[in-house]
């Protein structure tokens, strides 16, 4: 690289995902296993070669332990016991004498010898006709991807811990690379792939990690010593900031800091706005361990906890007893505040191997959520009387994703009511009925919601796939990004129908998508006629502070002036002319 | 002394990772040789990574073959763990 690029100021812009400034210095996270020389081991070196490998294997096994203990101690049962397997893969045989006979054998270095017998391994797995059986092979790339990391020492395979004040930079990340990811020393992400509903960056807005995707830049060349400013508002990465840059974004970081200080003291302050209209703000969750931040910002409850996250990652359903234990956990945590639990909402980008052995070519329009647990009436009653139990222990409530016909509500309940009988039978009693929500995130469902309000206790709108649905726009592909748009005439249209059928019978309808937590939404939806807002904890202060700083007389206003607006491009620019007027100290969102 | 014993698999899921893990528990200090056939393969039942190489789904039918000191034991173990589909 010419000397010059090391000190210039370069601008890059990539597609923001989640919103922050960083500054801070670049660490480079690579998954990249092609640059593995392989080179023959001096006969008297083989002894330190095994070695080597052995210390590999057991730093890694004292990695994967301690994970272990860190879940179960969180009480992750599931997790703890797909760590415990995998504690046993890397004391087997195969992976231990064979890969050491590989060693010896060949006289090749261990990185090139444990590749060798792991491809071996990738070969059979996929010889597996059976895709569930297949899909275990993943267990031993995660395996395999740490031991290499020790076996070369120079990557590191954990976000967990690498130096403060850090911009990671990847070609892409997973979720559980951004899971593990430490938000007091990762200040950003930037990546060169990666959607913005993906599940990498759904965990960085979580944690409040700025994220900026495609970036085109040859970063394996960028100066290792550079400052570097991200801003995931606007997606805008700059390299070696001249000063006047370098102080702009100091101030603004500074203003944004203590903005979201002043809001994260809100936790007693009640969600209504300056007139008095109030309305329930809950909380999206998918651990029982995000509830802490719930009580502490005084969320109204769980708006929609994500059943299926608990699960995902072992790739195969619980049992009635252990899904129990799960539900009876949070529920118990709750202290009597209410929650909502959707049924699993599996398909789509989130696979389980296991069922879904058939590919499809359309899998958001194929055999996803409520489709999939009718035609699984057996997982899909296990879960029911797993959430029946739990609602002894508190305020319950059950969720059926995408439904979109009322014969499908209507089958649904009448599982329910199955596994309602199956439990008196054996003599479990349950206190009380459940209430049965309903979620419209299909274009049909928004269409009929007259019908099925008729048939439900309440509704939740899903915006991201109703607008995803209704905008004929896959929401994880990026080239298509500027086309998916919630601002959309038509989405405002759905939404107010689904409200007006709500109201008209009598049933609370809750917003639980990405727009219920963008502030510049929050008059809107008042104005519209919402009763509730569910979103992710850590976005309570600054929707709350968006619904106090309106009336509900001007939201109302608002809403019918969008209403009539014919453009995706008006109304988004109506909805933020409105939050710079309400909220105009909030450097996150007006810029 | 050798014991040879055919087993189903009643789990939902086949012999999958935890099925697969608590067999490897269950024989990490047992002292005899144990292997299972299927579908004409037979594998070390101490390696995790073979059970699974199996792919044996629900209502497979697997061959056990115990050999060493303490086989009687370990054949009963086993046997009782595939009825109780291990736990699961």
């Amino acid at each position: 690289m010419p000397t010059k690029l090391k000190t210039q100021e370069i601008f890059l812009k990539g597609t923001p995902i989640s919103r922050g400034i960083a500054i801070g210095k670049p660490f480079f996270f690579s998954l990249i296993e092609d640059s593995n020389p392989e080179f023959t081991v001096a006969h008297t070196d083989i002894g330190n070669e095994i070695e080597r490998y052995r210390r590999a294997i057991s730093r890694s096994k004292e990695d994967i332990v301690l994970l272990q203990k860190k879940l179960e101690h969180e009480k992750v049962v599931e997790g703890a016991g797909i760590l415990e397997a995998q504690v046993h893969i890397m004391q087997d045989p195969m992976m231990t004498t064979q890969v050491e006979n590989e060693i010896r054998h060949t006289r090749k270095n261990a990185e090139s010898a444990f590749q060798r017998i792991m491809k071996q391994y990738q070969k059979k797995f996929n010889a597996i006709a059976d895709p569930f059986f297949r899909e275990r092979f993943k267990d031993i790339q995660d395996i395999s991807r740490r031991v290499m990391a020790y076996l070369r020492e120079s990557v590191r395979v954990s976000l967990a811990d690498i130096p403060p004040n850090s911009i990671v930079f990847a070609s892409d990340l997973t979720a559980s690379d951004t899971a593990e990811a430490n938000a007091a020393s990762v200040s950003a992400i930037v990546s060169e792939t990666g959607g913005s509903t993906s599940h990498a960056a759904i965990v960085a807005k979580a944690k409040g990690i700025p994220y900026v995707t495609s970036v085109k830049f040859n970063w394996k060349e960028a100066p290792k010593d550079a400052l570097i400013i991200v801003d995931g508002r606007t997606g805008d990465v700059i390299i070696n900031p001249a000063p006047e840059t370098l102080q702009k974004y100091q101030v603004l970081r500074q203003q944004l800091l203590t903005h979201l200080h002043k809001l994260g003291t809100s936790g007693s302050l009640k969600a209504e706005t300056f007139d008095g209209y109030s309305i329930r703000l809950s909380a999206n969750i998918e651990m029982a361990n995000e509830l802490e931040l719930l009580h502490q910002y005084g969320g109204n409850g769980v708006g929609l906890f994500r059943s299926e996250y608990i699960f995902l990652s072992n790739q195969s359903f619980p049992s009635e007893d252990e899904q129990y234990q799960i539900y009876r956990r949070i529920v118990e945590k709750m202290h009597g505040l209410p929650i909502v639990i959707r049924t699993f909402d599996v398909g789509g980008d989130k696979k389980m191997a296991n069922k879904q052995a058939e590919e499809e070519d359309n899998p958001f329009l194929g055999c996803r959520a409520i489709r999939f647990l009718l035609k699984e009436p057996e997982i899909f009653k296990t879960q029911l009387r797993a959430i029946l139990r739990a609602s002894a222990y508190g305020d319950v409530s059950v969720m059926f994703p995408m439904i979109s016909s009322l014969s499908e509500l209507l089958a649904a309940k009448s599982i329910l009511k199955e596994a309602q009988k199956e439990l008196s039978k054996k003599g479990v009693v349950i206190p009380k009925p459940l209430r049965i929500g309903c979620m419209i995130e299909v274009p049909s469902a928004a269409i009929i919601s007259d019908l099925l309000a008729k048939e439900c206790d309440f509704l939740s709108i899903g915006t991201n796939d109703l607008v995803q649905y209704s905008l004929a726009v896959d929401r994880s592909n990026h080239a298509m990004s500027s086309l998916y748009t919630p601002t959309h005439p038509s989405v405002i249209r759905l939404l107010k129908l689904i409200v007006n059928e709500a109201n008209n019978h009598s049933i609370p309808v809750t917003v639980c998508g990405e727009v219920a937590a963008d502030p510049r939404f929050t008059p809107l939806l008042l104005g519209l006629g919402v009763h509730e807002l569910s979103v992710a904890s850590r976005y309570i202060p600054l929707v709350k502070n968006a619904i106090r700083s309106t009336s509900i007389v001007a939201a109302s206003r608002l809403a019918e002036k969008a209403l009539i607006l014919p453009t995706a491009y008006e109304i988004e620019e109506l909805l933020n002319q409105e939050y710079r007027k309400n909220v105009p100290e909030d450097c996150f969102y007006n810029c | 002394m050798k014991l040879i014993q055919k087993v189903q698999v009643k789990n939902m899921m086949g012999l999958h990772t935890r099925p697969a893990t608590a067999i490897v528990k269950m024989l990490q200090n047992s002292k005899c040789d144990v292997s299972f056939t299927y579908k004409k393969a037979t594998i070390n039942a101490k390696s995790i990574l073979s059970i699974l190489m199996l792919a044996a789904r629900k209502n497979s039918k697997i061959t056990i073959t115990v050999e060493g000191s303490d086989a009687d034991a370990t054949m009963e173990k086993l046997l009782i763990a595939f009825e109780n589909e291990f736990g699961e």
